[in-house]
């Protein structure tokens, strides 16, 4: 089942795919084209989706529960800290985010904000001080 | 003599401080990588290329780093497989089938320098091989014409997921889906904004070293959040330090049998490493296996693998630096890292950049003995290593990718796209759809178009000069046979798996 959904998916975007490329005009003079290969791309893509939603092997194992919460609330955090991580600046949101990755990987309290006070320091030190990133240590207003 | 001449001068470039001073670098902590279990050479290499950019290092000494990494991650892969049972990558798992019954029975420390010894034979034996044949495989590559190698190409896609027995339409599919992601972008010759949907950031297109980061590293997290309940290690005590040298040297014939498959093996496209660790193994039970010994801790069975599997990582970069077609994940990721630093790899690398090259060549040498001088008497260190706990270890793979890519552009765009590039590759790997072939479309896309633009314009647009050279027509027969192997294979055990489970 997972396998047909996969190939249903990639065959819609193929086609879109396909009928994107074709209304991209050749510019003079270019023998081949912006739209030639997407379009050559687009044929075998369509086929092999076609032959995945028929032909498809044996569904994998997807988990349910608690290791896909903590699948997405990492997925969630990691997005949150890219966002968050110039208006935050470094030094809070990277403690933050490696606490609470450590909690997300069944460590207790004391013990992730620890790694999350040296990871900080040592990730700040390497990447700031050593190789002259510039990152906004503390939050926008502050620093 | 011409390439004794040209080592000479690579060694004189890898003897520079700086770049000792990186191999030994990268040597260490490319062990270290190819340790932990989880993190394997793939990830190791990806989530270290932004710190080459960030470093500002040369493109020779990056490339030197980078390597000496890569050859670390294939030694210290066996160190998790004996001591833990746990492969730190997928060549290593070879290496759990006698290891770990060897280090239960108290010679951990034994069957851990065996294997150094047999890494060392195995990678100093593919050095050796790509310092006589890649200069001779550049040297007829220069022959091929734009034609030839948009017919490469077509032929890498084709067979990177080799005859191994994975669902073929995955694997196609899997380059069909690259290469439509490397589409996207301003079309270089025309101008034309290709899928862009406006977005000015989708401009320059996706960098690839932001998506392998994605579909490598952070997939590897979502996967051990899944899987993080069931594996439980136990480690085995290493026993004495430093074990007698008659211990170690045990595996006679077995290293140079394993050294000839793994490199061919290497060579080979879409072929690599797993393959020639698991045809090394099975080659040896068959030659050695006379007590049926072989499972039990047999050190032929560690040997055979080690020397195999290094020495078809050896292998696999002489069609990376001569062709530019990286048969394995590792070199393909090396591959990007070279693009990124603006040097084309092909033919003509080693009449342009012969500096670079033999650097690379000499260094790798190098390499070898600084690792096999780390692996054997100071493998305490690294053992030691498999205890940090795996609540510090994710963090801190996350957060060096995460700064990594940041490093690149200063943006919070590449950041998420590697996020999106990570779910994307969790569900590919779930679905059993292999990742190297989606980076190797990213890789080559833009380059197999020019090619066709080229063969294109010499012939005035008639597609017919796509097989107009014997070159051409060889490269697309080879791909015929390759992939109806690979179909058949497939069938083959689909069918055979059926049966099992009627059984």
């Amino acid at each position: 089942m997972s396998d047909r959904i996969a190939g249903i998916v990639m065959l819609i975007v193929s086609i879109a795919f396909g009928i994107t490329a074709s209304s991209y005009e050749a510019s003079f003079g270019d023998p081949l084209g912006p739209a030639a290969l997407p379009v050559m791309l687009s044929i075998p893509a369509v086929l092999l989706s076609l032959c995945l939603v028929l032909k498809p092997d044996p569904d994998p194992v997807w988990v349910t529960g608690t290791p896909l919460f903590r699948q997405i609330a990492a997925v969630v955090l990691l997005i949150a800290y890219a966002l968050l991580l110039d208006p935050l600046g470094f030094l809070l949101a990277t403690f933050v985010t490696v606490t609470l990755l450590g909690r997300i990987l069944l460590s207790g309290w004391l013990k992730s904000a620890l790694s999350g006070v040296l990871m900080t320091l040592v990730l700040f030190v390497t990447f700031d001080t050593l190789l002259g990133l510039p990152l906004r240590a503390l939050p926008a207003g502050l620093g | 003599m011409e390439t004794i001449a040209l080592l000479g001068q690579g060694f004189a470039v890898a003897l520079t401080p700086t770049n000792m001073a990186l191999a030994i670098f990268g040597c260490f902590v490319g062990t270290i990588i190819g340790a932990l279990p989880g993190i394997g050479p793939v990830n190791g290499v990806a989530i270290l290329i932004p710190l080459a950019f960030s470093l500002g290092l040369e493109p020779v000494s990056a490339l030197i780093m980078l390597s000496c990494i890569y050859y670390g991650c294939m030694y210290g892969g066996r160190i998790s497989s004996i001591m833990l049972n746990i492969p730190g990558d997928e060549p290593a798992i070879m290496t759990t089938l006698d290891g770990y019954p060897m280090a239960q029975r108290g010679k951990a420390a034994e069957a851990l320098a065996i294997s150094a010894l047999a890494s060392f034979v195995g990678a100093t034996f593919a050095t050796v091989g790509l310092t006589l044949f890649a200069p001779l495989l550049a040297g007829a590559a220069i022959y091929f014409g734009p034609a030839d190698y948009f017919a490469l190409y077509v032929m890498a896609f084709a067979t990177i997921g080799g005859i191994t027995g994975v669902n073929p339409i995955k694997t196609l599919l899997a380059a069909m889906i690259g290469l439509m992601i490397a589409s996207v972008g301003l079309d270089p010759a025309t101008g034309t904004a290709r899928f862009t949907f406006g977005s000015y950031h989708l401009y320059d297109g996706f960098n690839p070293i932001v998506a392998i980061v994605g579909l490598f590293a952070i997939s590897e997290v979502l996967f051990y959040l899944e899987t993080m309940h069931m594996s439980d290690g136990k480690m085995v005590p290493l026993g004495r330090a430093v074990p007698k040298l008659r211990d170690i040297a045990v595996g006679g014939w077995a290293h140079l049998r394993g050294s000839v498959i793994g490199f061919i093996c290497g060579i080979l496209p879409g072929a690599g490493a797993s393959l020639g660790a698991f045809m090394s193994y099975v080659v040896e039970k068959r030659v050695s296996n006379k007590n049926g010994t072989f499972g039990h801790g047999d050190p032929k069975g560690i040997v055979a693998p080690e020397a195999g599997n290094n020495a078809a990582s050896g292998g696999a970069l002489i069609p990376m630096l001569t062709l530019g077609v990286p048969g394995s994940g590792t070199t393909a990721v090396m591959l990007a890292l070279l693009i990124s630093l603006n040097v084309q790899p092909g033919p003509l690398l080693f009449s342009r950049e012969p500096e670079m090259v033999w650097g690379l060549i000499a260094s790798l040498y190098i390499a070898n003995v600084v690792l096999l001088i780390m692996n054997i008497p100071m493998v305490g260190l690294f053992t030691r290593m498999l205890a940090m706990p795996q609540w510090v270890l994710m963090p801190f793979v996350v957060m060096v990718s995460f700064l990594g890519i940041y490093s690149i552009s200063n943006s919070s765009f590449d950041v998420l796209v590697m996020i999106g590039f990570g779910v994307l590759g969790f569900i590919l790997r779930k679905l059993n759809i292999s990742l190297v072939p989606v980076i190797l479309g990213l890789l080559l896309g833009a380059d197999m178009e020019n090619n066709l633009r080229r063969a294109l314009s010499i012939s005035g647009g008639d597609p017919s000069i796509l097989v107009a050279s014997p070159i051409a027509i060889g490269l697309y027969l080879v791909t015929f046979a390759i992939l109806a192997a690979a179909f058949y294979i497939a069938f083959n055990t689909r069918r055979a798996e059926r049966k099992l489970g009627e059984d």
